[in-house]
Protein backbone atom coordinates (compact mmCIF):
# COMPACT_ATOMS: atom_id res chain seq x y z
CA UNK A 1 0.00 0.00 0.00
CA UNK A 2 2.63 2.32 -1.02
CA UNK A 3 0.69 4.53 -2.78
CA UNK A 4 -1.30 6.15 -0.06
CA UNK A 5 2.03 7.90 0.91
CA UNK A 6 3.43 11.48 -0.53
CA UNK A 7 5.94 11.34 -2.47
CA UNK A 8 8.36 13.38 -1.44
CA UNK A 9 7.98 16.07 -4.17
CA UNK A 10 4.39 16.33 -3.79
CA UNK A 11 4.76 17.65 -0.77
CA UNK A 12 5.11 21.12 -1.83
CA UNK A 13 2.07 21.24 -4.16
CA UNK A 14 -0.19 19.69 -1.55
CA UNK A 15 0.83 22.19 0.85
CA UNK A 16 0.07 24.73 -2.20
CA UNK A 17 -3.11 23.95 -3.06
CA UNK A 18 -4.52 23.43 0.41
CA UNK A 19 -3.50 26.93 1.23
CA UNK A 20 -4.55 28.28 -1.79
CA UNK A 21 -7.89 26.71 -1.31
CA UNK A 22 -7.92 28.47 1.99
CA UNK A 23 -6.74 31.79 0.76
CA UNK A 24 -9.38 31.67 -2.07
CA UNK A 25 -12.51 30.63 0.20
CA UNK A 26 -11.89 33.07 2.67
CA UNK A 27 -11.74 35.99 0.14
CA UNK A 28 -14.70 34.52 -1.77
CA UNK A 29 -16.86 34.94 1.23
CA UNK A 30 -15.80 37.88 1.82
CA UNK A 31 -14.42 36.82 5.27
CA UNK A 32 -11.89 38.77 6.98
CA UNK A 33 -10.15 35.34 8.20
CA UNK A 34 -10.37 32.08 9.91
CA UNK A 35 -10.99 30.18 13.00
CA UNK A 36 -9.35 27.53 14.15
CA UNK A 37 -10.14 25.11 17.40
CA UNK A 38 -7.07 24.02 18.39
CA UNK A 39 -6.46 21.07 20.93
CA UNK A 40 -2.75 20.19 20.35
CA UNK A 41 -3.34 17.28 18.58
CA UNK A 42 -1.96 16.82 14.81
CA UNK A 43 -5.04 17.31 12.80
CA UNK A 44 -5.81 20.60 14.28
CA UNK A 45 -2.04 22.04 14.59
CA UNK A 46 -1.67 21.11 10.83
CA UNK A 47 -4.95 23.05 9.69
CA UNK A 48 -3.49 26.02 12.04
CA UNK A 49 -0.07 26.43 9.75
CA UNK A 50 -1.34 25.81 6.88
CA UNK A 51 -3.95 28.38 7.84
CA UNK A 52 -1.52 30.57 8.24
CA UNK A 53 -0.02 30.24 5.23
CA UNK A 54 -2.74 31.36 3.70
CA UNK A 55 -4.33 34.09 6.08
CA UNK A 56 -1.31 35.75 7.86
CA UNK A 57 -2.52 37.91 10.70
CA UNK A 58 -6.34 36.89 10.19
CA UNK A 59 -6.43 33.60 11.68
CA UNK A 60 -7.63 32.95 15.42
CA UNK A 61 -7.00 30.01 17.62
CA UNK A 62 -9.14 29.00 20.11
CA UNK A 63 -7.69 26.40 22.49
CA UNK A 64 -10.61 25.03 24.48
CA UNK A 65 -9.72 22.51 26.98
CA UNK A 66 -12.14 20.75 29.68
CA UNK A 67 -10.98 20.45 32.79
CA UNK A 68 -9.76 17.09 34.24
CA UNK A 69 -10.09 15.77 30.72
CA UNK A 70 -7.91 17.56 28.84
CA UNK A 71 -4.25 16.29 29.17
CA UNK A 72 -2.68 19.80 30.16
CA UNK A 73 0.39 18.76 27.86
CA UNK A 74 -2.16 19.08 25.11
CA UNK A 75 -2.77 23.09 26.17
CA UNK A 76 0.93 23.39 26.62
CA UNK A 77 1.82 22.36 23.24
CA UNK A 78 -1.21 24.03 21.79
CA UNK A 79 0.20 27.42 23.35
CA UNK A 80 3.43 26.60 21.92
CA UNK A 81 2.20 26.08 18.50
CA UNK A 82 0.44 29.60 18.45
CA UNK A 83 3.67 31.32 19.73
CA UNK A 84 6.46 29.58 17.74
CA UNK A 85 4.12 30.73 14.27
CA UNK A 86 2.56 34.02 15.69
CA UNK A 87 -1.11 33.28 15.96
CA UNK A 88 -3.49 35.07 18.21
CA UNK A 89 -5.20 33.10 20.63
CA UNK A 90 -7.93 32.18 23.28
CA UNK A 91 -7.44 29.44 25.78
CA UNK A 92 -11.73 29.26 26.95
CA UNK A 93 -12.39 26.32 29.14
CA UNK A 94 -15.54 24.41 28.88
CA UNK A 95 -16.66 22.91 32.19
CA UNK A 96 -18.35 24.88 33.22
CA UNK A 97 -21.17 24.78 30.18
CA UNK A 98 -20.73 20.99 29.88
CA UNK A 99 -22.18 20.81 33.40
CA UNK A 100 -25.10 22.99 32.94
CA UNK A 101 -26.07 21.62 29.48
CA UNK A 102 -25.60 18.20 31.58
CA UNK A 103 -28.42 18.95 34.05
CA UNK A 104 -30.98 20.01 31.35
CA UNK A 105 -30.87 16.31 30.32
CA UNK A 106 -33.33 14.14 32.31
CA UNK A 107 -34.35 10.94 29.84
CA UNK A 108 -31.84 7.86 29.56
CA UNK A 109 -30.19 5.36 30.82
CA UNK A 110 -26.98 6.50 32.79
CA UNK A 111 -24.79 4.95 29.96
CA UNK A 112 -26.75 6.52 27.20
CA UNK A 113 -26.64 9.74 28.61
CA UNK A 114 -23.04 9.70 29.30
CA UNK A 115 -22.55 9.27 25.52
CA UNK A 116 -24.65 12.45 24.61
CA UNK A 117 -21.99 14.14 27.02
CA UNK A 118 -19.74 12.90 25.29
CA UNK A 119 -21.23 14.04 21.61
CA UNK A 120 -21.90 17.43 23.86
CA UNK A 121 -17.92 18.73 24.55
CA UNK A 122 -17.67 19.27 20.81
CA UNK A 123 -21.36 20.93 20.48
CA UNK A 124 -20.02 23.22 22.94
CA UNK A 125 -16.40 23.86 20.84
CA UNK A 126 -18.50 24.59 18.39
CA UNK A 127 -20.68 27.25 19.28
CA UNK A 128 -17.73 28.90 20.70
CA UNK A 129 -16.18 28.79 16.73
CA UNK A 130 -19.26 30.39 15.75
CA UNK A 131 -19.49 32.84 18.14
CA UNK A 132 -16.09 34.16 17.70
CA UNK A 133 -16.51 34.04 13.79
CA UNK A 134 -19.74 35.39 13.42
CA UNK A 135 -18.06 38.53 15.61
CA UNK A 136 -15.10 38.70 13.40
CA UNK A 137 -16.14 37.88 10.10
CA UNK A 138 -14.64 34.81 10.07
CA UNK A 139 -15.13 31.54 8.63
CA UNK A 140 -14.64 28.23 10.56
CA UNK A 141 -11.96 26.20 9.35
CA UNK A 142 -12.62 22.64 9.96
CA UNK A 143 -10.04 19.87 11.37
CA UNK A 144 -11.71 16.87 10.09
CA UNK A 145 -9.76 14.57 7.88
CA UNK A 146 -10.78 11.44 5.24
CA UNK A 147 -10.21 8.67 7.94
CA UNK A 148 -12.82 10.54 10.53
CA UNK A 149 -14.86 11.38 7.70
CA UNK A 150 -14.95 8.33 5.98
CA UNK A 151 -15.70 6.66 9.18
CA UNK A 152 -17.89 8.74 10.75
CA UNK A 153 -15.54 9.57 13.73
CA UNK A 154 -16.93 13.24 14.84
CA UNK A 155 -19.75 14.85 15.97
CA UNK A 156 -22.54 15.71 13.52
CA UNK A 157 -22.31 20.09 14.51
CA UNK A 158 -19.98 19.58 16.76
CA UNK A 159 -16.26 19.29 15.54
CA UNK A 160 -17.70 18.07 11.81
CA UNK A 161 -19.49 21.80 11.44
CA UNK A 162 -17.34 23.84 9.84
CA UNK A 163 -16.90 26.65 6.68
CA UNK A 164 -14.49 24.36 4.79
CA UNK A 165 -12.33 21.06 5.47
CA UNK A 166 -8.78 22.21 4.23
CA UNK A 167 -7.60 18.42 5.55
CA UNK A 168 -10.10 16.54 4.46
CA UNK A 169 -8.96 15.10 1.61
CA UNK A 170 -6.11 13.23 3.72
CA UNK A 171 -6.11 10.51 5.70
CA UNK A 172 -4.23 10.41 8.87
CA UNK A 173 -1.21 8.42 7.28
CA UNK A 174 -1.24 11.47 5.01
CA UNK A 175 -1.59 14.01 7.85
CA UNK A 176 1.41 12.82 9.41
CA UNK A 177 3.09 13.33 6.33
CA UNK A 178 2.67 16.73 5.84
CA UNK A 179 2.78 17.56 9.04
CA UNK A 180 6.28 16.98 9.72
CA UNK A 181 6.56 18.60 6.13
CA UNK A 182 5.07 21.79 7.32
CA UNK A 183 7.55 21.53 10.49
CA UNK A 184 5.08 20.94 13.52
CA UNK A 185 7.05 19.54 16.35
CA UNK A 186 7.40 15.52 16.53
CA UNK A 187 5.67 15.90 20.27
CA UNK A 188 2.48 16.86 18.07
CA UNK A 189 3.01 15.00 15.29
CA UNK A 190 3.88 11.42 17.23
CA UNK A 191 1.15 11.96 19.49
CA UNK A 192 -0.97 9.13 19.98
CA UNK A 193 -4.73 10.46 18.65
CA UNK A 194 -7.43 10.84 20.76
CA UNK A 195 -11.01 13.28 20.46
CA UNK A 196 -10.12 13.90 24.01
CA UNK A 197 -13.67 12.88 25.04
CA UNK A 198 -12.77 11.38 28.37
CA UNK A 199 -9.58 11.13 30.23
CA UNK A 200 -7.03 8.51 28.89
CA UNK A 201 -9.22 8.04 25.26
CA UNK A 202 -7.31 7.29 22.11
CA UNK A 203 -8.74 7.15 18.89
CA UNK A 204 -7.37 3.37 18.23
CA UNK A 205 -8.78 2.07 21.32
CA UNK A 206 -11.85 3.66 20.45
CA UNK A 207 -12.47 2.18 17.13
CA UNK A 208 -10.53 -0.82 17.48
CA UNK A 209 -7.83 -0.76 14.87
CA UNK A 210 -4.79 0.99 14.26
CA UNK A 211 -4.78 4.32 11.97
CA UNK A 212 -2.46 2.26 9.72
CA UNK A 213 -5.13 -0.51 9.64
CA UNK A 214 -7.88 1.72 9.04
CA UNK A 215 -5.96 3.89 6.48
CA UNK A 216 -5.11 0.65 4.43
CA UNK A 217 -8.30 -0.64 4.48
CA UNK A 218 -9.98 2.68 3.85
CA UNK A 219 -7.69 3.59 1.11
CA UNK A 220 -8.18 -0.10 -0.57
CA UNK A 221 -11.85 0.27 -0.51
CA UNK A 222 -12.49 3.85 -1.18
CA UNK A 223 -9.50 4.87 -3.33
CA UNK A 224 -8.69 1.72 -4.96
CA UNK A 225 -12.47 0.65 -5.03
CA UNK A 226 -11.86 -3.12 -4.16
CA UNK A 227 -14.56 -5.12 -2.53
CA UNK A 228 -14.09 -6.65 1.24
CA UNK A 229 -12.79 -9.73 0.10
CA UNK A 230 -10.07 -8.36 -2.29
CA UNK A 231 -8.93 -5.82 0.41
CA UNK A 232 -9.06 -8.70 3.31
CA UNK A 233 -6.79 -10.79 0.76
CA UNK A 234 -4.69 -7.88 -0.31
CA UNK A 235 -3.56 -6.98 3.23
CA UNK A 236 -3.95 -9.84 5.36
CA UNK A 237 -6.41 -8.48 7.64
CA UNK A 238 -9.52 -10.70 8.39
CA UNK A 239 -12.68 -10.64 6.33
CA UNK A 240 -14.65 -9.06 8.90
CA UNK A 241 -12.54 -6.73 10.32
CA UNK A 242 -12.58 -5.17 6.71
CA UNK A 243 -16.52 -5.44 6.79
CA UNK A 244 -16.76 -4.05 9.62
CA UNK A 245 -14.96 -0.52 8.65
CA UNK A 246 -16.74 -0.60 5.72
CA UNK A 247 -20.18 -1.06 7.18
CA UNK A 248 -18.84 2.03 9.26
CA UNK A 249 -18.37 3.88 6.52
CA UNK A 250 -21.55 3.25 4.91
CA UNK A 251 -23.71 3.91 8.05
CA UNK A 252 -22.34 7.60 7.94
CA UNK A 253 -23.26 9.05 4.96
CA UNK A 254 -25.47 11.08 6.67
CA UNK A 255 -22.46 12.77 8.34
CA UNK A 256 -21.07 13.73 5.28
CA UNK A 257 -24.06 15.26 3.84
CA UNK A 258 -26.41 18.21 4.59
CA UNK A 259 -30.22 17.28 5.77
CA UNK A 260 -32.17 15.32 3.06
CA UNK A 261 -34.81 17.65 1.96
CA UNK A 262 -38.77 16.06 0.73
CA UNK A 263 -38.82 16.66 -2.82
CA UNK A 264 -42.37 18.77 -3.64
CA UNK A 265 -41.37 21.26 -6.73
CA UNK A 266 -39.50 21.25 -9.91
CA UNK A 267 -36.58 22.76 -8.13
CA UNK A 268 -35.76 20.79 -4.66
CA UNK A 269 -32.33 23.02 -3.68
CA UNK A 270 -30.45 19.47 -2.79
CA UNK A 271 -31.57 18.11 -5.86
CA UNK A 272 -32.27 19.30 -8.80
CA UNK A 273 -30.54 23.29 -7.85
CA UNK A 274 -27.22 23.20 -8.73
CA UNK A 275 -25.32 26.42 -7.75
CA UNK A 276 -21.51 26.87 -6.81
CA UNK A 277 -20.38 28.06 -2.85
CA UNK A 278 -18.50 30.64 -4.00
CA UNK A 279 -21.27 32.80 -6.21
CA UNK A 280 -20.75 36.37 -5.96
CA UNK B 1 12.21 28.56 -40.55
CA UNK B 2 8.73 29.09 -39.73
CA UNK B 3 8.11 30.47 -36.11
CA UNK B 4 5.15 32.09 -34.74
CA UNK B 5 5.36 33.35 -31.12
CA UNK B 6 2.48 32.18 -28.75
CA UNK B 7 1.16 32.95 -25.78
CA UNK B 8 -0.70 31.07 -23.18
CA UNK B 9 -2.71 32.70 -21.04
CA UNK B 10 -2.99 30.35 -17.78
CA UNK B 11 -5.80 32.39 -15.99
CA UNK B 12 -7.69 31.53 -12.96
CA UNK B 13 -11.12 32.62 -14.29
CA UNK B 14 -14.40 31.75 -12.08
CA UNK B 15 -17.53 30.55 -12.75
CA UNK B 16 -20.11 32.75 -13.19
CA UNK B 17 -17.57 36.00 -12.74
CA UNK B 18 -17.79 37.39 -16.50
CA UNK B 19 -16.59 40.96 -15.48
CA UNK B 20 -13.62 39.59 -13.31
CA UNK B 21 -12.91 36.99 -16.61
CA UNK B 22 -13.37 39.19 -19.61
CA UNK B 23 -10.79 41.91 -17.07
CA UNK B 24 -8.45 38.91 -17.05
CA UNK B 25 -8.56 38.05 -20.32
CA UNK B 26 -7.93 41.76 -21.34
CA UNK B 27 -4.62 42.23 -19.00
CA UNK B 28 -3.35 38.92 -20.73
CA UNK B 29 -4.26 40.09 -24.24
CA UNK B 30 -2.32 43.71 -23.61
CA UNK B 31 1.11 41.70 -21.73
CA UNK B 32 1.02 39.13 -24.68
CA UNK B 33 0.84 41.91 -27.21
CA UNK B 34 3.82 43.80 -26.00
CA UNK B 35 5.47 40.32 -25.71
CA UNK B 36 4.77 40.25 -29.73
CA UNK B 37 2.76 36.96 -29.30
CA UNK B 38 0.62 36.19 -32.55
CA UNK B 39 -1.39 33.77 -30.89
CA UNK B 40 -2.80 34.07 -27.69
CA UNK B 41 -4.86 31.63 -26.48
CA UNK B 42 -7.06 31.15 -22.93
CA UNK B 43 -8.30 28.47 -20.80
CA UNK B 44 -11.86 26.32 -21.73
CA UNK B 45 -14.94 28.88 -21.38
CA UNK B 46 -13.01 31.69 -20.29
CA UNK B 47 -15.22 33.63 -20.57
CA UNK B 48 -17.99 32.26 -18.01
CA UNK B 49 -15.58 30.03 -15.98
CA UNK B 50 -15.65 26.22 -15.61
CA UNK B 51 -17.21 24.63 -12.75
CA UNK B 52 -20.00 23.09 -12.34
CA UNK B 53 -23.18 24.74 -11.55
CA UNK B 54 -26.58 26.15 -13.05
CA UNK B 55 -25.37 29.35 -13.15
CA UNK B 56 -24.01 28.84 -16.62
CA UNK B 57 -27.67 28.58 -17.67
CA UNK B 58 -28.05 32.33 -16.04
CA UNK B 59 -24.68 33.86 -17.42
CA UNK B 60 -24.92 32.80 -21.18
CA UNK B 61 -26.13 35.82 -22.36
CA UNK B 62 -23.40 37.69 -20.22
CA UNK B 63 -21.00 35.65 -21.86
CA UNK B 64 -21.81 36.54 -25.18
CA UNK B 65 -21.44 39.55 -24.95
CA UNK B 66 -18.57 39.43 -23.56
CA UNK B 67 -17.11 37.39 -26.48
CA UNK B 68 -18.54 40.49 -28.65
CA UNK B 69 -16.59 42.87 -26.53
CA UNK B 70 -13.48 41.19 -27.01
CA UNK B 71 -13.63 40.08 -30.51
CA UNK B 72 -13.50 44.11 -31.45
CA UNK B 73 -10.26 44.06 -29.43
CA UNK B 74 -8.09 41.24 -31.93
CA UNK B 75 -6.48 43.12 -34.39
CA UNK B 76 -3.61 41.68 -36.20
CA UNK B 77 -3.20 38.51 -33.90
CA UNK B 78 -5.34 35.67 -33.67
CA UNK B 79 -7.22 34.79 -30.33
CA UNK B 80 -8.25 31.41 -29.26
CA UNK B 81 -11.13 32.00 -26.75
CA UNK B 82 -12.75 29.13 -24.95
CA UNK B 83 -16.77 30.48 -24.35
CA UNK B 84 -20.63 29.12 -23.91
CA UNK B 85 -21.91 28.82 -27.28
CA UNK B 86 -25.76 28.76 -27.78
CA UNK B 87 -27.14 27.59 -31.53
CA UNK B 88 -30.12 28.74 -33.16
CA UNK B 89 -32.43 26.04 -31.18
CA UNK B 90 -31.22 27.39 -27.55
CA UNK B 91 -28.62 23.98 -26.95
CA UNK B 92 -25.19 25.00 -25.45
CA UNK B 93 -21.22 24.20 -26.69
CA UNK B 94 -18.60 24.21 -24.38
CA UNK B 95 -16.78 25.95 -27.36
CA UNK B 96 -13.74 27.16 -29.00
CA UNK B 97 -13.50 30.54 -30.79
CA UNK B 98 -10.83 31.49 -33.28
CA UNK B 99 -10.72 35.00 -33.37
CA UNK B 100 -8.64 37.42 -35.87
CA UNK B 101 -9.13 40.96 -36.95
CA UNK B 102 -12.51 41.34 -34.72
CA UNK B 103 -14.10 38.12 -36.74
CA UNK B 104 -14.48 34.73 -35.95
CA UNK B 105 -12.85 33.16 -38.27
CA UNK B 106 -13.31 29.44 -37.04
CA UNK B 107 -15.49 27.92 -34.22
CA UNK B 108 -15.06 24.47 -32.60
CA UNK B 109 -17.62 22.70 -30.11
CA UNK B 110 -16.28 20.59 -27.82
CA UNK B 111 -16.70 16.83 -28.90
CA UNK B 112 -15.96 14.38 -25.80
CA UNK B 113 -17.88 16.39 -22.69
CA UNK B 114 -17.10 14.93 -19.31
CA UNK B 115 -19.65 13.68 -17.06
CA UNK B 116 -17.83 11.34 -14.02
CA UNK B 117 -16.32 11.86 -10.98
CA UNK B 118 -16.84 15.59 -10.43
CA UNK B 119 -17.72 16.49 -13.52
CA UNK B 120 -21.31 17.25 -15.14
CA UNK B 121 -20.90 18.78 -18.65
CA UNK B 122 -23.48 16.95 -20.23
CA UNK B 123 -26.15 18.71 -17.72
CA UNK B 124 -25.38 22.02 -19.70
CA UNK B 125 -23.83 21.18 -23.05
CA UNK B 126 -24.57 19.39 -26.34
CA UNK B 127 -21.37 17.93 -28.05
CA UNK B 128 -19.99 18.77 -31.26
CA UNK B 129 -19.50 16.16 -33.85
CA UNK B 130 -16.90 18.47 -36.18
CA UNK B 131 -13.29 18.24 -36.01
CA UNK B 132 -12.29 21.14 -38.64
CA UNK B 133 -8.18 22.85 -38.96
CA UNK B 134 -8.70 25.90 -39.62
CA UNK B 135 -6.22 28.28 -41.78
CA UNK B 136 -4.43 30.95 -40.64
CA UNK B 137 -1.65 33.18 -42.02
CA UNK B 138 0.70 31.14 -40.42
CA UNK B 139 -0.52 27.72 -41.01
CA UNK B 140 -3.25 25.74 -40.40
CA UNK B 141 -4.22 24.72 -36.80
CA UNK B 142 -6.55 22.40 -35.21
CA UNK B 143 -8.41 23.13 -31.62
CA UNK B 144 -9.51 21.12 -28.94
CA UNK B 145 -10.74 21.37 -25.90
CA UNK B 146 -9.54 19.20 -22.73
CA UNK B 147 -10.99 15.67 -22.60
CA UNK B 148 -10.43 15.47 -26.36
CA UNK B 149 -6.84 15.60 -26.21
CA UNK B 150 -7.57 11.93 -23.89
CA UNK B 151 -9.31 10.26 -26.94
CA UNK B 152 -6.83 9.76 -30.13
CA UNK B 153 -9.57 10.46 -32.72
CA UNK B 154 -10.14 14.23 -32.32
CA UNK B 155 -6.20 14.78 -32.62
CA UNK B 156 -6.02 12.13 -35.40
CA UNK B 157 -8.45 13.89 -37.50
CA UNK B 158 -7.40 17.13 -37.35
CA UNK B 159 -3.84 15.64 -38.34
CA UNK B 160 -5.40 14.33 -41.60
CA UNK B 161 -7.07 17.32 -42.21
CA UNK B 162 -3.73 19.07 -42.30
CA UNK B 163 -3.38 20.43 -39.36
CA UNK B 164 0.27 21.80 -38.12
CA UNK B 165 -0.19 22.12 -34.10
CA UNK B 166 -2.97 21.42 -32.13
CA UNK B 167 -4.28 23.84 -29.71
CA UNK B 168 -5.81 22.01 -26.58
CA UNK B 169 -7.74 24.53 -23.98
CA UNK B 170 -8.38 23.06 -20.68
CA UNK B 171 -10.19 23.18 -17.23
CA UNK B 172 -8.26 20.10 -15.53
CA UNK B 173 -8.49 20.07 -11.52
CA UNK B 174 -5.36 18.93 -10.22
CA UNK B 175 -5.03 15.64 -8.20
CA UNK B 176 -2.55 13.83 -7.17
CA UNK B 177 0.09 12.31 -10.42
CA UNK B 178 -2.62 14.30 -12.32
CA UNK B 179 0.42 16.19 -13.91
CA UNK B 180 2.07 13.42 -15.33
CA UNK B 181 -1.20 11.94 -16.71
CA UNK B 182 -1.65 14.95 -18.69
CA UNK B 183 1.98 14.52 -20.08
CA UNK B 184 1.47 11.03 -21.08
CA UNK B 185 -1.88 11.87 -23.01
CA UNK B 186 -0.23 15.03 -24.72
CA UNK B 187 3.53 13.25 -25.57
CA UNK B 188 1.20 9.96 -26.98
CA UNK B 189 -0.90 12.88 -28.97
CA UNK B 190 2.41 14.42 -30.16
CA UNK B 191 3.73 10.66 -31.20
CA UNK B 192 0.38 9.53 -32.69
CA UNK B 193 0.47 12.76 -35.09
CA UNK B 194 3.55 14.17 -35.05
CA UNK B 195 2.72 17.32 -34.49
CA UNK B 196 3.31 20.18 -32.05
CA UNK B 197 1.17 21.06 -29.11
CA UNK B 198 0.10 23.82 -26.67
CA UNK B 199 -2.15 23.22 -23.78
CA UNK B 200 -3.27 26.13 -21.94
CA UNK B 201 -5.02 25.34 -18.80
CA UNK B 202 -6.90 26.87 -15.94
CA UNK B 203 -5.38 27.51 -12.51
CA UNK B 204 -6.41 29.15 -9.11
CA UNK B 205 -9.13 28.26 -6.58
CA UNK B 206 -12.94 27.27 -6.46
CA UNK B 207 -15.21 25.77 -4.48
CA UNK B 208 -12.35 23.10 -3.01
CA UNK B 209 -10.87 22.63 -6.71
CA UNK B 210 -7.66 23.94 -7.61
CA UNK B 211 -7.11 24.07 -11.03
CA UNK B 212 -3.87 22.70 -11.98
CA UNK B 213 -2.36 25.33 -14.49
CA UNK B 214 0.78 23.29 -15.68
CA UNK B 215 -0.02 24.65 -19.25
CA UNK B 216 3.02 23.36 -21.64
CA UNK B 217 4.45 23.63 -25.37
CA UNK B 218 5.61 20.20 -26.53
CA UNK B 219 7.66 20.14 -29.50
CA UNK B 220 6.72 17.89 -32.81
CA UNK B 221 9.23 15.58 -30.93
CA UNK B 222 7.48 14.87 -27.91
CA UNK B 223 9.55 17.30 -25.93
CA UNK B 224 8.46 19.85 -23.21
CA UNK B 225 9.81 22.87 -24.38
CA UNK B 226 8.63 25.31 -21.50
CA UNK B 227 5.62 24.85 -18.98
CA UNK B 228 3.82 26.91 -16.75
CA UNK B 229 3.56 26.55 -13.09
CA UNK B 230 1.41 24.41 -11.21
CA UNK B 231 -1.84 25.51 -9.65
CA UNK B 232 -1.03 29.47 -9.80
CA UNK B 233 -1.70 31.73 -12.84
CA UNK B 234 0.78 32.30 -15.47
CA UNK B 235 1.23 33.44 -18.89
CA UNK B 236 3.80 31.22 -21.09
CA UNK B 237 5.48 32.39 -23.97
CA UNK B 238 7.58 31.11 -26.43
CA UNK B 239 8.10 30.80 -30.49
CA UNK B 240 6.70 28.23 -31.97
CA UNK B 241 8.65 26.00 -34.53
CA UNK B 242 6.02 25.23 -37.43
CA UNK B 243 8.65 23.37 -40.05
CA UNK B 244 9.93 20.44 -37.44
CA UNK B 245 6.97 18.14 -37.97
CA UNK B 246 7.46 18.21 -41.82
CA UNK B 247 11.44 17.27 -41.02
CA UNK B 248 10.56 14.70 -38.67
CA UNK B 249 7.74 13.14 -41.01
CA UNK B 250 9.97 12.40 -43.70
CA UNK B 251 11.05 9.57 -41.82
CA UNK B 252 8.33 8.85 -39.27
CA UNK B 253 5.65 8.01 -41.93
CA UNK B 254 2.79 6.82 -39.53
CA UNK B 255 0.33 9.27 -40.30
CA UNK B 256 1.12 8.77 -43.82
CA UNK B 257 0.44 4.91 -43.61
CA UNK B 258 -3.02 5.60 -41.56
CA UNK B 259 -5.27 3.01 -43.43
CA UNK B 260 -8.77 4.04 -44.37
CA UNK B 261 -9.65 -0.14 -43.97
CA UNK B 262 -8.55 0.04 -40.26
CA UNK B 263 -10.68 3.27 -39.94
CA UNK B 264 -13.65 1.19 -42.04
CA UNK B 265 -13.30 -1.46 -39.46
CA UNK B 266 -12.89 0.68 -36.78
CA UNK B 267 -16.33 2.29 -37.39
CA UNK B 268 -17.92 -1.44 -37.30
CA UNK B 269 -16.13 -2.59 -33.98
CA UNK B 270 -17.78 1.01 -33.00
CA UNK B 271 -21.39 0.18 -34.15
CA UNK B 272 -20.36 -3.62 -33.07
CA UNK B 273 -20.26 -2.16 -29.32
CA UNK B 274 -23.25 0.37 -29.38
CA UNK B 275 -25.58 -2.91 -30.81
CA UNK B 276 -24.35 -5.11 -28.38
CA UNK B 277 -27.08 -6.36 -26.23
CA UNK B 278 -30.18 -4.98 -28.41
Amino acid sequence: MKEIKFDEKELPVIEKVIVESIKTRVLKANAKGGIVALSGGVDSSLVLVLSKKALGKNLLALIMPEKDITPEKDVEDAVKLVKKIDVDYEIIEISEFVEKFSRVLKRGEREEREYSIYNLKPRIRMIINYLYANTLNYLVIGTSNKTELLLGYGTKYGDLAADIYPIGDLYKTQVWQLAEYVGIDAEIVKKVPSAGLWKGQTDEEEIGYTYSQIDSVLYSLVDLELSVKETSLILGIPEEAVYDLYIRVVKNEHKRRPPTITKISKMCLDKDWKYPVERE
Amino acid sequence: MRKVRVSLLQLSTKLGKIEENYEKILNGIEYSLKEKAEIIVTPELATIGYGSGDIYLDKVRENLEVLEKIKKKVKDFYLILGYMEEDSKGFFYNSAALIYNGEIIGNYRKVQLVNYRLFDEKRYFKAGNRMPVFKTKFGKIGILICEDVWFPEPPRAMALRGAEVLFVIGASPFERKKDEIWINYLKQRVYDNILPVCFCNQAGSQEGIVYMGFSMYLNARGEIVCKGKLIEEDIVIFDLDLDEYKRIRRRDIRLREVRKEVIEDLLRACEEMENEGN
